[in-house]
């Protein structure tokens, strides 16, 4: 049976007037990586930080780990290795003394190999003061501070922004072996090929609700193919009316369909007709994604 | 506790120096400069124009008295509600303090250690210039008039310190409380420059008299006999209730802020209806 590292029950944050989060029901766990999507101002950094007991909710409940994030906040966060999206460090130090600061705070020991090794693999020159490095080079900071603990969550808020697209990887890979490792990791982003690289389920917030919650690989699994035949004459209408299609456009001498399920009865329904030509293209989880945040659609299901 | 008290001193090592330092500039150019005027401060001994900004210059007690527990103590407050703002609605403000929150530590202990860090490096900052103070007096000592010796000096100076601690502790409660270091450094200093006018009028006006207790400057004696007798006991009392009673206001305030969003406590999230 799986376990649940963190559990939401209508989490409502409001910043006076202001939404922030609505009614948001989440459960990860043990072991995977979610992936929390949604543009800036969604709602992501919010329902993180209700977690890290930063400020409680307005109404609902979260837990992690099974305890109350609010009554039991210090034994949560002694388990939480955390990536702030505003990361703030304090320049005047070497990045060297701020991991042994971190470490000393969190009442550690032995980590310094790990900082070390984690300090390399991102090309992290840890002697060097923070005030001299550059965006990237802190994000760095953070994204060691954060993993460095070997803690058994990670929270981690954008932690590829700033990063030139080598580290980024390294970061994704890190996040790999983290959760072959049985470690939990709760990612926020708005990039979405980071999350598909690395997801096993993503939860997509708008407007402070998460609209949907589904594996990646289901995503993909159900995900629909686009589709455009192109025939010598354009065949009747209502040809593809049958489950599973939609027609999309139709043209002089072609149609194009979503086909989401009945690929066989599509191409034996055209192969009645003289089909000169077929695209088909395979849609991106961005495409997914945008689909979830059309005004249009009102951010409806695929 | 002890971890982060630790850390939070070493963040004060240099503002302790630069502070220490600075502020010895007091006891070096007063002190030091005593012997040659001390004839033309005794000229001005009943000029109502001082005892009105609360000094009297006539002895060298009462001159130690206007400038080491008058004035130096107004300087000194500066760096705590600097400090008691910044370490708490900065930090805030900064980010920082979001990486201590989500640390293992309750918030109880990260109010404690930066309140001790700020108390201790305040002290520091005194003993400073108290100890210098008393170099100087050494220096000058053959040539003035007194009955003090240079021990009663550090002490007299370090009866200042009470209210730099009550300032510090009030600009703390006032950065959990208010909902930007702005308006935390904003009402503290205004606090700062209203008590000290305010006791001066005060005392000195009796349609004030009344409000003579609300002024913390009421309770700093900067006269010649405190200097040579010390401050009443009943003042430090008040002057450190008054500390204490804003550090636990502080811990309060602290421990139900929403961090991060830069709020009063009366916004708090409601719910549409």
């Amino acid at each position: 049976m799986s376990e649940n590292v963190i559990e939401t029950q209508d989490l409502t944050v409001y910043y006076g007037k202001h939404r922030g989060i609505l009614n948001v029901n989440l459960t990860i766990e043990k072991g995977e990586v979610f992936g929390f999507l949604g543009p800036n101002g969604a709602g992501k950094t919010t329902t993180q930080r209700v977690l890290l007991d930063v400020f409680p909710p307005t109404t609902g409940k979260a837990t992690v780990f099974g305890l109350d994030c609010q009554k039991d906040g210090v034994e949560i966060r002694r388990h939480i290795g955390y990536l702030p999206g505003e990361l703030a460090l304090y320049s005047n130090m070497k990045a060297s003394e701020f991991f042994k600061m971190y470490e000393y705070l969190r009442g550690e020991n032995g980590t310094k190999d790990y900082w070390q090794e984690l300090a390399n693999r991102l090309d992290l020159d840890t002697s060097r003061k923070i005030s001299q490095f550059s965006r990237g080079n802190k994000q760095k900071v953070g994204v060691v501070a954060a993993f460095m603990s070997k803690a058994d969550l990670l929270i981690l808020d954008e932690p590829t922004g700033g990063l030139d697209p080598l580290v980024q990887q390294t970061v994704l890979e890190i996040v790999r072996e983290v959760k072959a490792d049985g470690r939990t990791i709760f990612f926020s982003s708005h990039i979405l090929s980071e999350v598909q690289a690395v997801c096993d389920r993503v939860g997509i917030i708008r407007d402070g609700q998460l609209v949907a919650t589904q594996r990646v690989e289901d995503i993909f699994a159900q995900r629909m193919n686009r589709m455009t035949l192109i025939f010598e004459v354009i065949p009747p209408a209502g040809i593809f009316n049958m489950d599973g299609v939609t027609e999309l456009e139709r043209a002089d001498k072609s149609i194009t369909l979503e086909v989401r399920e009945n690929l066989p009865g599509v191409l034996s329904t055209a192969a009645q007709h003289k089909v000169m030509d077929i695209e088909t293209h395979n849609i991106s989880l961005e495409e997914i994604f945008l689909t979830y945040y059309s005004k249009d659609n009102g951010g409806s299901h695929v | 506790m002890f971890r982060l008290l630790v850390q939070e001193l070493k963040f004060r090592r240099n503002t302790v120096i630069g502070w220490g330092l600075g502020l010895c500039f007091f006891p070096l150019m007063y002190i030091g400069i005593y012997p040659s005027v001390a004839d033309e401060m005794a000229a001005f001994a009943d000029l109502e124009i001082y005892a009105a900004m609360g000094m009297s210059l006539g002895t060298f007690a009462d001159w130690v008295g206007s400038i080491m527990i008058v004035l130096l103590p107004l300087i000194a407050a500066i760096y705590s509600i600097s400090n008691g703002t910044g370490t708490l609605a900065g930090e805030e403000e900064d980010g920082r303090l979001e990486m201590l929150v989500t640390l293992p530590l309750p918030r109880w202990q990260i109010v404690t250690a930066k309140a001790l860090a700020l108390a201790i490096s305040s002290t520091i900052i005194y003993l400073i210039v108290s100890g210098v103070s008393w170099i100087v007096f050494l220096a000058i000592e053959s040539q003035i008039e007194t009955v003090m010796a240079g021990k009663d000096l550090f002490t007299a100076v370090m009866a200042g310190w009470p209210f730099v601690f009550a300032m510090g502790m009030i600009a703390m409660f006032l950065a959990a409380f208010c909902s930007s270091r702005r308006f935390a450094s904003m009402i503290s200093t205004a606090i700062l420059v209203v008590s000290y006018f305010g006791s001066n009028l005060a005392a000195s006006t009796k349609v004030l008299e009344p409000f003579e207790p609300f002024f913390l400057n009421t309770y700093l004696d900067g006269t010649g006999k405190a200097i040579l007798e010390g401050q009443a006991a009943g003042d430090v009392l008040v002057l450190m209730g008054v500390g204490l009673a804003s550090f636990i206001l502080a811990l309060v305030f602290f421990q139900i802020r929403k961090l991060t969003v830069g709020a009063w406590p009366w916004q708090r999230g409601k719910v549409e209806a």
